[in-house]
């Protein structure tokens, strides 16, 4: 199978693990709204699993193959040419890290350093709304970032298959109404909270006490928060830098390619037909962002086919299942796969440039291969 | 030169606005006096400008703490949770919104277009897609407000910072729209391709920068207590703002656009735009600094305005660049809405920056107020007027371009009526309008206008006695030349026997050339029964006498051949509409008398009938027949002599 495949699909999987954990701990903030007790009854269900055995080994493995399968998507980019939501994802996801990591570390290594660490709901809340509340806010934006990096994600996964039709009516509120629902409940608990610290001495004293023994061990743990920052710094810097130098090195050959409609674009060497065209402003749909999976890019080849990257597995499947059982189209390529490296490339574009995810999901309605521009007008 | 008169015009009428504002804080100073007084003011504005200046770091310090200890607090907490909620939940409305609209919207963008006004059109299509998911994010963004108790103190933060982000949301799609990065197409202002980037980045910098102005310090001296910081930070921000803007001048204003391939041409050396553009900022800004914030805020209005008057023209003609002459109707109406738009605009934007109760201004009493008021009436008025008198002017003179000039030798055409009436009805306009504004005028200006309509009623009753015919002639007039009697080019005769052909068409009379040449001017009154002999068709009738011995058939066919052959002739063939025919109309003693008949064009048949008769005559001399010849012969009987 190819590399681009096998990343692929590990990229999905630990970012589904991942997404499944989130979910869960956030659907147990959001029992908050009912009461501190729920949220810790609830916890032995939502959240242990993954503290124990297969699920926290699990876990871990997905979070650092999800880094680092994001850091070499970067370092293996050619352009910065995406579209918004990919931006988006790109951003969010990298701010993610270094915003986590103290969450991680104070719930989950402060448990491994001082056994008797109490790591509860009541506890972490104490800390946010009283005791160190510029935590909170770091937290509130994790929240917000991780959700939308994660929704993002499924969204645009899901949202090419047939079965979103089905699933999709269900699927949309619940990826708006957990964020919301766990912020409330968030709210709501530290209501709770707070008046819970100011009627009950002996709590106060437990969690004092608590913060006592844990504060011994911050600067182990700062140490060790600093060096997995140093850590993921360098990787970042590594990956940007592979990007920079395989733009610098690129940009000595410039290529061309013409388009239906009399347009034209110019670039690097290298960059695919897609990001040719979003880097110069040339209608092109898009659905996936470049991930190879929806087809709404494709192309036919009218000229220069030898001067294209060879088809990949990638490219290969996604042709063959948009083609639907029929005989893949001669010349027919995905512009997001096919990278420009030499002269004289011609392309008629297939879809409309406003194609949207059902042209993925049932493409012999849009199977029609009329050139983009007479359809759109 | 016209712009910029127009350009000044309209910057005296904001000032105009201004003055009843102005006129309203009691004024009984000499000259010197207010000189003396503003310059007062302007030292104690610096003086309490430095103060705060001065004490702005101690008072910014005790905010910041103070911020930091609300902040890191429950209820600082509590705040940004719920500030976050509403974002998400105005986000997640808009970004459902999207999943359906997003497709639509591409197409929309991806329509190939082919002229800046197809992309105006485009363009609203888009705002009507932009502005819908705005809507939708903040009506979801309030209604979740609305759900939660907030903690006190946190409210307005919170409203502040949604403001902040509707600003510049919508500063944003005003950025789109106009400029549209990206969408070269789909750009409704002449500026160059390389630099809308960059004009988009300047402009949103300046929307954030202004919204901040406007949004912070209201904040920190209402909930943070701290004028002097506040103060300090307007300064900033207004000083940054007038720099960001003097550089922009500097990049963007620098050189027209020139039209492709219209080659280097020496224009004559004027002020350079840049140049006008910082002094206009300087001045605000110099304004801001030492007068107050209100009239800085007004220099600026009518800045802008004055600057949007200049470039009106060229912005307006750049939507119809294919239409070489200027007078064309549609932008000439635009472009004088556009400018009226801007005006009143300005006038509003002052009202707005002043603070003015505009319910009181209009109750109110003082007499500069009002007479204000009302010259701000008579100019709204005579702009009203401008713009109709200039969309009834292009239009007739459009129409009368395009029926063409009249050219004397030609046949009437179906134009020749619109040519006679639309001058008229031109003239008649422009003394209507004019008539209406005056009288609108005097009447906005508080002068009573009924006894002067009831006079000019009466006087018009006497004088309408008076010209009792004149008013005929006029009023027939305008019933002939409606009901279509006769156009200019038109042979005609009058119920007095007056023939001729119209050569011109007045208010009262109409002038008929004699086919011997004297003009005679008729007027419509005394024009009566009109026979018009140049319509649709004539009949030609003439009779040919044929000694009585004649075989009468052989004469008819003879006609009919003749008739045909005549028809058939290129020249005067496509003249005739019924071909010459005739028949043995009457025997007399000793003659035969033929009738002969044909119809043709209007004015045609004297041709026509020189033509036939030459032609049967060369018809009968081939037969060796000849015409009657009038004289009875007397045939004695044959026999023998009688003998004598």
């Amino acid at each position: 199978m190819h590399a681009g495949r096998v990343v692929r699909s590990v990229r999905l999987f630990t970012g589904l693990v991942l997404m499944a954990f989130v979910v869960g701990h956030l659907a147990n903030l959001a029992l908050g709204i009912h009461s501190l007790t729920a949220m810790e009854a609830a916890r032995e269900h939502l959240m242990d699993p993954w503290r124990s055995g297969f699920g926290q080994w699990l876990l871990l493995g997905s979070v650092v193959v999800h880094v680092a399968l994001g850091l070499y998507s970067i370092s293996a980019r050619r352009s910065l040419a995406m579209s918004r939501t990919d931006v988006a994802q790109l951003v969010l996801g990298l701010l993610t890290p270094p915003l986590l990591l103290n969450h991680v570390v104070v719930t989950y290594m402060a448990d491994q350093v001082t056994p008797d660490f109490d790591s509860a709901y009541g506890m972490m809340l104490a800390i946010y709304w009283k005791f160190s509340p510029s935590y909170a806010f770091q937290q509130l934006f994790v929240v917000v970032i991780v959700w939308i990096h994660g929704a993002l994600g499924l969204y645009s996964w899901l949202v090419l298959k047939p079965l979103w039709r089905r699933i999709g009516a269900l699927v949309m509120p619940v990826l708006f109404a957990v964020p919301i629902l766990a912020l409330v409940g968030f709210a709501e608990s530290g209501k709770e909270v707070l008046e819970k610290l100011a009627n009950d001495p002996a709590w106060k004293t437990h969690l004092t006490d608590n913060i006592v023994s844990i504060v011994k061990f911050t600067s182990q743990l700062d140490v060790f928060q600093a060096r997995v920052l140093t850590g993921y710094g360098t990787l970042l810097l590594i990956a940007l830098a592979v990007l920079a130098a395989r733009v610098l090195r690129d940009r000595l050959t410039p290529v061309r390619v013409t388009y239906d409609g009399g347009l034209s674009a110019q670039g690097r060497r290298g960059l695919s037909v897609l990001e040719l065209s979003l880097l110069n402003d040339i209608p092109h749909a898009h659905v996936c962002s470049a991930r190879g999976r929806c087809g709404t890019c494709r192309v036919h080849v009218d000229a220069g086919a030898q001067s294209l990257s060879p088809l990949n597995d990638i490219e290969r499947g996604t042709l063959e299942r948009v083609s639907e059982g029929q005989p893949v189209g001669e010349g027919v390529r995905l512009a997001c796969q096919a990278r420009v490296l030499g002269p004289g490339v011609a392309v008629t574009r297939l879809l409309p440039a406003y194609a949207d995810a059902s042209a993925a999901r049932q493409p012999q309605e849009w199977a029609a291969d009329a050139p983009a521009g007479e359809v759109a007008q | 030169m016209t712009r910029l008169l127009r350009a000044l015009f309209a910057g005296a009428l904001l000032l105009a606005a201004a003055a009843p504002v102005r006129a309203a804080t009691p004024v009984d100073h000499g000259l010197a006096e207010l000189a003396m007084s503003a310059l007062a003011d302007m030292k104690t504005r610096i003086e309490t400008l430095t103060g705060d200046l001065a004490q702005a770091p101690d008072e910014w310090r005790k905010l910041n703490a103070q911020t930091r200890e609300a902040l890191m607090s429950g209820t600082g907490v509590r705040g940004f949770t719920y500030l976050l909620i509403l974002l998400l939940v105005g986000s997640g409305v808009e970004w459902l919104y999207w999943t359906y609209a997003y497709a639509p919207y591409r197409l929309i963008e991806s329509t190939p277009v082919s002229s800046p006004r197809q992309a105006f059109r485009v363009g609203l299509r888009r705002l009507v897609f932009l502005g819908s998911g705005l809507l939708l994010f903040t009506v979801a963004a309030i209604g979740a407000s609305a759900a939660f108790t907030w903690p006190p103190g946190v409210q307005e933060l919170v409203v502040a910072a949604t403001l902040l982000v509707l600003v510049l949301r919508l500063a944003w799609v005003g950025v789109a729209l106009v400029l549209a990065p990206g969408h070269a197409k789909l750009r409704l202002v002449p500026i160059e391709p390389r630099k809308t980037r960059w004009l988009a980045a300047a402009a949103m910098t300046i929307v954030l920068l202004l919204a901040l102005g406007r949004f912070v310090p209201d904040l920190l001296e209402r909930i943070g207590n701290a004028p002097r910081a506040a103060s300090a930070l307007r300064l900033a921000a207004a000083t940054v703002t007038a720099v960001l803007l003097i550089a922009a001048a500097f990049a963007f204003l620098g050189r027209p656009l020139q039209s492709a391939g219209a080659g280097p041409k020496l224009a004559p050396p004027r002020l350079s735009r840049p140049f006008l553009a910082v002094l206009a900022i300087i001045a605000a800004y110099a304004l801001w600094i030492l007068s107050s914030a209100t009239a800085g805020l007004i220099a600026a209005i009518t800045a802008i305005v004055i600057a949007l008057q200049m470039g009106l023209r060229e912005w307006v003609f750049f939507f119809w660049k294919e239409e070489a002459d200027k007078e064309s109707l549609l932008p000439s109406i635009v472009l004088s809405a556009a400018r009226f738009l801007v005006v009143v605009a300005g006038i509003g934007a002052c009202a707005f920056a002043l603070d003015t109760p505009v319910s009181q201004l209009a109750t109110s009493e003082k007499p500069l107020v009002m007479f204000g008021l009302r010259v701000l009436g008579v100019a709204a008025l005579m702009l009203l007027t401008n713009m109709i008198w200039i969309g009834i002017k292009t239009s007739i003179d459009h129409r009368l371009r395009q029926i063409g000039s009249p050219d004397s030798h030609d046949e009437p055409g179906p134009g020749a009526r619109l040519l006679t009436l639309l001058p008229l009805l031109r003239v008649t306009m422009a003394v209507l309008l004019t008539a209406i504004l005056i009288m609108a005028s005097l009447w906005a200006l508080g002068i009573e206008i009924t006894p002067l309509l009831a006079g000019a009623g009466v006087v018009g009753l006497a004088l309408g006695f008076g010209a009792q015919a004149l008013v005929r002639d006029v009023i027939a007039g305008i019933f002939f030349l409606a009901e279509d009697a006769f156009r200019i080019g038109e042979y005609i005769e009058s119920g007095t026997n007056i023939k001729g052909t119209v050569e011109r068409i007045t208010l009262r009379t109409v002038a008929l050339r004699h086919h011997n040449g004297p003009l005679h001017f008729v007027p419509y009154g005394a024009l009566g029964t009109v026979r018009n002999t140049s319509r649709d068709w004539v009949i030609e009738k003439f009779n040919i006498p044929m000694p009585i011995g004649i075989d009468s058939e052989k004469i008819r066919k003879m006609i009919k051949k003749v008739g045909e052959e005549m028809k058939a002739d290129p020249e005067i063939g496509p003249l005739i509409m019924e071909t010459l025919k005739g028949k043995l109309y009457r025997i007399d003693p000793g003659v035969k008398i033929f009738r002969c008949k044909f119809r043709t064009a209007p004015g045609k048949q004297f041709d026509v009938r020189a033509q036939a008769l030459k032609r049967l005559e060369a018809a009968l001399g081939k037969m060796g027949v000849g015409f009657a010849d009038g004289t009875q012969t007397v045939l004695s009987p044959p026999g023998p002599a009688p003998a004598t």
